[in-house]
């Protein structure tokens, strides 16, 4: 049975989303049956999370010969990285189906078909079987933004869909170009990630690879400069795609450059890694600051996750176990934080009717429990100790000093710049005086509170004791930095040598 | 023995913590309704502090009972995180250090919770300010025990959140909002110093253990540049949290809170931490001197522009304020010439005095319904003698008048900083101290002498309850005597505050003559009697109100420091911020897509004239491309 | 010998295409349509005697047969055409303009 896990939380879900979409159903079975179809992820993924053993290969695997003249194979796995993505998206997922009213049936589908296609992009071993989930975990968004969004969501879909695609085309090209490499360097065809890591590719067409693939991740976590499409995308999108997208789709990203680009592309990883770095960090200032600006508090979160992003991206590009073992637990810590304010967010809308922050006020005396839900997950996104955003935050400070002094000092101004607008917002919206919009705000009901508690509680537990977490991710990154050593070794005798013509190998 | 010993260090921040969250849970289930009775809230609220003190007198005692040079009880409460060659554990450790800053905090902390009881009566979120007063004194107690720099952390983060929490309290005003907002800022701009500050200690010493302990050990290893730069990146954290140049704009804002916050994070807690920080990282300051000397002159300068802000200010909590910030400015000196034990019994004397002042001040306002302003007072020494007589103590220890605690603690650090050759500092800080006796008396004058400005809110002011009242006598017995704590040798004692210290920080021991000694300690009194003495010509037969113009009028206004901060950061900040999303983001970095998306669109214009929707015209196409085809045909197979 | 027949084919095809491009009737256009099927036709029945081959003959009449259903088919649409705009011009037809 357990064999068959990860295919069975990939395709349950697609299925379920495909049979909603065949069938007519009621808006509430919709709901009803969305909600089952998660959970059941959930519980396989907690399955998969207590059988998984933490030595640092990839377990779960499952391999079947799909088109073999092409070497093209359905191959599946996980390791402590894909676990934590994987599991951040069984976790939440069901938030989704309970915290909202309900909304016409293809919301629903479309929440379920991107949520296997998500674990599908995550489990993906095969680059052709990746590349497939990258594009179907698109499609579900484009309809979720365009049938279901607010007032600017022609402009916003067309964007969001585009940018990605453009991004993932050059992708396309790049993976037909690694399996070219690979037949001419080994004989047969094989797209197998496991044995692309022993190619050596040199010369521009391992450079411009390397690039596409790099934009393709670029675009979608998104790093500066080519994040333009994510307030648009984010504040028009139903808060339920909002959350997807900020809570798991953003990090697949993130994973898929730690999967993908640093074992394949180790010496041009190696290379541009500091200009990367100073990317991530730009980001994170530039959306940081772009977000105090905002009237919008959904367009402000949208520019806060943009800027957590940033971040996280910067812990993968500074080479080291902590800062990369940081950026993996940033990535669930975000998706617990602000992910889960997005969700607020999305409820805030609906009781008071507007986003803009200069109609709300005094919500705190209102809906008391609500406000302190709020606040933990605010804080947790500032990066309090004791709550699950400060381990991340901190590992990869910690190891950005290690790597660039001035990366890190940077990186360090997130503590500030976090804090400026989302007290400047929390103010505004909770505390003072009640304004027309927030009059009688109900409070949280009790299911909403049953939904909600459980992620306050991971929020605190993950602040307190993350070391059980901990131990599962270091083993995978530290295969990922040992592999990644190796070329800074090699890149440095090369600097040292650069007086001599020194043939690269 | 040992093992249960070291539980309670676990225990000691503990139980504050279980009781705000117990209170916060309770509070917020029943705010909508019916709530319990604020004596039930009062009650659940003292007992964790009060467990608190009791456990660590015990675990003082324990250390006092162990030889002198094996003072150190840690317990280690499980790992919390370990990535690489970064080891961190949940870890307590109490040392002589930590076991003195546990006492006073402990019990001055229950002291203004049982004071809250009354103050706080009346209020609709009762359970919520207990809720985070726990909060506050559980992370002030991690602070103070943790075993690494990390742990400390922790609890430096947790106070500054329970002192936003704290001075936004009364929310509902938008100006204690800010006020809330701009210490939480300021000393997160504090903290950023902190964490570079760790992280290069991490890299160069760390990796070997990152807690006290080992990084006491390893301290040689560290190059002097390096060691440099990590403690002054690890006092501008200090100057966040403590409130020196140029940190310290928020703490006098930070009086929007209730005075019992302000009594207790404002005055004797929280804003200590810095001090504790240094001292505790005293292995690393002791050797290198030159960060000593900007410690102890940042400190004695911000000392000698609070003063100058004090003399000036009509609200009676902002006079305090100030002199709060002028205080700890006393204490950095002290620390900064290696004078760790001499800085740290200030604290001690400081947090005596300085919450009973404090809470003497909110006893005013509580009885003339809070009005804060001072030049409306007057006359209340009739009306309100036990806080009158407490107020008058605590003045004088803090006007550093003998036998008052306040003169030990003060003179010990100007003589060290004489002693030690520092001859500027002590001169600023000689006339810092009659400033302090100028304006402390300035204040109790013109609130409790001289005629009452309104009839009828003095007809009304009245003592408050005993709830209130006992714990003034408490701390003003403290701040009597507490400097029986260090007398001086000159006096007969044994700086037993000093001895006990000693294993815990490396004391720069200065040796001077006897003849110096009394000579700066003559020179203190003479300036506080002066002091004292203008205020009383000036203040004590009734004033008028003051006319400010020029530099005073300059120095009421706090030298309009506020006012530039404010020009020079954060309203540009606002305006990059806006900038970048109006016009960089849309232009700049959207620019290459839009001119991708403008290029496509040309392009389009440009083919769409090609489809004219004519049939003939399609005709024609097909004919041209026939052609084209046949020619391209007869050529290829020719 | 056979050129002259081929010379004759080429004719008829360009008259058809001329025919095409610049008459305005519909009826005409489809009129020159066949003389350019029927050019075809004469063009593979030369080569079919050229090369004394059966081939070309057999294609002229699938020509044929083709070109009467294609025709039969295109007056289809020029009934429906008429019903549509009452005229019969090939310049009103551009509802798919860009």
């Amino acid at each position: 049975m357990l064999e068959h896990i990860l295919s069975s939380m990939i395709f349950l879900p697609i299925a379920a989303g495909l049979l909603l979409l065949l069938f007519p159903v009621a808006k509430n079975g919709a709901r009803a049956v969305g909600f089952v179809v998660s959970v059941a992820v959930l519980i396989l993924g907690l399955k998969l999370y207590t059988g998984f053993n933490g030595a640092g290969g990839m377990e779960f695997v499952e391999r079947q010969t799909w088109v073999q003249s092409l070497g093209i194979n359905y191959i599946l796995g996980v390791d402590g990285i894909s676990l934590f993505v994987l599991m951040a998206g069984a976790v939440l997922f069901p938030l989704i189906y309970l915290v909202f009213s309900t909304k016409p049936k293809g919301y629903y589908a479309n929440l379920l078909i991107v949520e296997g296609a998500m674990a599908g992009a995550i489990c993906a071993g095969d680059l052709i079987l990746f590349y497939i989930f990258w594009e179907v975990m698109l499609l579900p968004i484009f309809f979720m933004i365009g049938l279901y969004g607010g007032e600017g969501k022609v402009a916003a879909t067309i964007k969001i869909t585009i940018y990605t695609i453009a991004g993932s085309l050059l992708m396309l090209a790049a993976i037909l170009y690694l399996g070219v490499s690979y037949h001419s360097q080994f004989g047969g065809w094989s797209f197998d990630i496991a044995k692309m890591g022993a190619m050596k590719l040199h010369g521009t067409g391992a450079l411009l690879a390397f690039v596409a693939f790099m934009l393709a991740f670029a675009i979608k976590i998104p790093i500066f400069p080519f994040h333009t499409w994510l307030p648009d995308a984010y504040t028009e999108a139903p808060s339920a795609a909002t959350f997807v997208l900020s809570a798991i789709m953003a990090k697949i990203g993130v994973y898929a450059v730690i999967r993908f680009v640093i074992p394949i592309f180790g010496p041009e990883f190696t290379r541009y890694a500091l200009l990367l770095a100073y990317l991530g960090v730009i980001g994170m200032i530039y959306c940081g600051l772009a977000a105090i600006a905002q009237k919008d508090f959904k367009r402000m979160l949208a520019f806060s996750s943009a800027s957590h992003m940033g971040i996280i991206a910067l812990g993968i590009f500074c080479m080291n176990i902590q800062a990369l073992t940081g950026s993996i637990y940033q990535i669930v810590a975000h998706a617990t934080s602000t992910g889960v304010l997005f969700l607020f967010a999305g409820v805030l809308e609906e009781r008071s009717h507007t986003r803009k922050i200069e109609d709300l006020g005094g919500i705190a005396s209102q809906a008391p429990v609500f406000a302190l839900f709020f606040a933990v997950a605010m804080l947790a996104s500032v990066g309090l100790p004791g709550t699950s955003g400060f381990i991340g935050e901190f590992l990869i400070i910690l190891g950005a000093i290690k790597f660039n002094v001035v990366v890190g000092i940077l990186a360090g101004t997130s503590l500030i710049i976090g804090v400026c607008y989302m007290l400047w917002m929390f103010q505004r919206v909770f505390f003072e005086k009640s304004k027309k919009a927030s009059f009688k705000f109900k409070d949280l009901s009790g299911a909403e509170v049953a939904a909600f508690l459980p992620i306050v509680v991971i929020i605190i537990v993950m602040g307190i004791y993350p070391q059980p977490f901990l131990k599962k991710i270091e083993p995978a990154a530290k295969i990922q930095i040992s592999s990644i050593s190796q070329h800074v070794q090699v890149a440095e005798t090369i600097v040292l040598d650069k007086g001599h013509k020194l043939e690269q190998k | 023995m040992e093992h249960t010993a070291t539980f309670y260090l676990g225990l000691i921040p503990l139980m504050p913590l279980v009781g705000a969250f117990v209170i916060g849970l309770l509070h917020v289930m029943t705010c909508k309704t019916k709530g319990f009775s604020e004596e039930f809230y009062g009650v659940i609220a003292c007992l964790g502090p009060a467990a608190s003190c009791i456990m660590a007198l015990q675990v003082f005692q324990l250390l006092q009972a162990m030889p002198v040079d094996q003072r150190i009880l840690v317990h280690k409460a499980f790992t919390w995180f370990s990535v690489g060659e970064l080891h961190i554990n949940m870890g307590f450790l109490a040392d002589p250090l930590s076991s003195l800053f546990l006492l006073f905090v402990t019990f001055i902390g229950t002291l203004i919770h049982i004071y809250s009881i009354g103050y706080m009566g009346g209020d609709k979120s009762f359970g919520k300010y207990f809720a985070y007063m726990n909060l506050f004194l559980g992370s002030m107690l991690i602070l103070v025990l943790g075993d690494g720099p990390v742990v400390m952390f922790v609890g430096w983060e947790g106070v500054g959140l329970c002192s936003y929490l704290l001075i936004s309290y009364y929310n509902d005003d938008r100006s204690n909002v800010l006020a809330g907002n701009k210490a939480f800022i300021v000393n997160r701009i504090g903290d950023l110093g902190f964490v570079l500050g760790m992280a290069f200690l991490f890299w160069s010493i760390g990796t070997h253990g990152f807690d006290f302990i080992a990084l006491k050990a390893n301290a040689p290893m560290l190059t002097p540049a390096m060691g440099l730069v990590v403690c002054l990146l690890l006092f501008v954290g200090a100057t966040g949290k403590s409130a020196q140049i140029p940190l310290y704009v928020w703490l006098p804002d930070a009086m929007a809170g209730p005075t019992p916050v302000s009594a207790l994070i404002h005055a004797a807690t929280m804003v200590t931490a810095g001090v504790y920080m240094v001292a505790r990282f005293s292995f690393l300051y002791a050797h290198i001197p030159l960060s000593g000397e900007v410690i102890a002159w940042i400190g004695i300068l911000t000392a000698l522009v609070s003063a100058i802000f004090a003399m000036f200010q009509d609200d009676i909590k902002k006079v305090l304020a100030y002199s709060t910030v002028s205080q700890l400015g006393y204490m950095f000196a002290g620390v900064g010439v290696a004078a760790y034990s001499a800085g740290i019994f200030h604290v001690v004397t400081h947090a005596f005095f300085k919450a009973l002042l404090f809470l003497c001040a909110g006893s005013v306002i509580y009885a003339m319904h809070h009005e804060q302003n001072i030049w409306r007072m007057g006359g209340l020494r009739k009306k309100l003698p036990i806080t009158y007589w407490t107020m008058v103590i605590g003045g004088l220890a803090l006007a550093g008048c003998p036998p008052f605690s306040g003169f030990f603690s003060k003179d010990e650090i100007l003589f060290s900083a004489l002693a030690s050759g520092h001859k500027g500092i002590w001169i600023i800080g000689v006339l810092v101290a009659g400033m302090t006796a100028y304006y402390t008396f300035r204040m109790i004058f013109v609130a409790f002498h001289g005629e009452p400005h309104s009839k009828s809110a003095y007809d009304h002011a009245h003592e408050p309850p005993a709830v209130m009242t006992a714990p003034l006598v408490i701390l003003a017995a403290g701040a009597l005597f507490a400097g029986l704590m260090n007398l001086p040798e000159v006096f007969g004692g044994h700086q037993l505050v000093s001895h006990w210290l000693a294993p815990s920080v490396l004391d720069h021991h200065v040796h001077a003559t006897e003849g110096m000694e009394w000579m700066a300690m003559g020179a203190s009194v003479v300036v506080v009697l002066i002091g004292i003495a203008i205020a009383f010509f000036k203040f004590a037969r009734g004033a008028e109100v003051p006319y400010f113009s020029g530099f005073s009028k300059f120095a009421y206004n706090k030298f309009y420091i506020d006012e530039l901060y404010d020009a020079v950061f954060v309203q540009p900040y606002k305006l990059i911020g806006s900038f970048i999303w109006k016009q960089f983001d849309p232009n700049v970095t959207d620019g290459p897509r839009r001119l991708t998306a403008g290029i496509y669109s040309i392009a389009g214009s440009a083919f769409k004239v090609f489809q004219t929707g004519f049939v003939r015209v399609y005709a024609i196409y097909m004919v041209i491309g026939l052609s084209l085809l046949s020619l391209l045909i007869s050529q290829t197979l020719n | 010998m056979i050129s002259n027949y081929l010379t004759l084919s080429i004719i008829l095809f360009s008259l058809g295409i001329l025919g095409v491009i610049s008459r305005r009737n519909v009826f005409t256009v489809f009129m020159s349509i066949e003389l350019m099927l029927n050019a075809a036709n004469l063009a593979f029945i030369s080569f079919s005697r050229l090369h004394i081959s059966m081939d070309g003959q057999i294609l002229a009449l699938m020509v044929i047969a083709v070109a009467a259903a294609e025709a039969s088919l295109a007056l289809a649409v020029v009934i429906l055409l008429h019903k549509h705009k009452g005229v019969l011009d090939t310049n009103i037809f551009s509802t798919l303009k860009g």
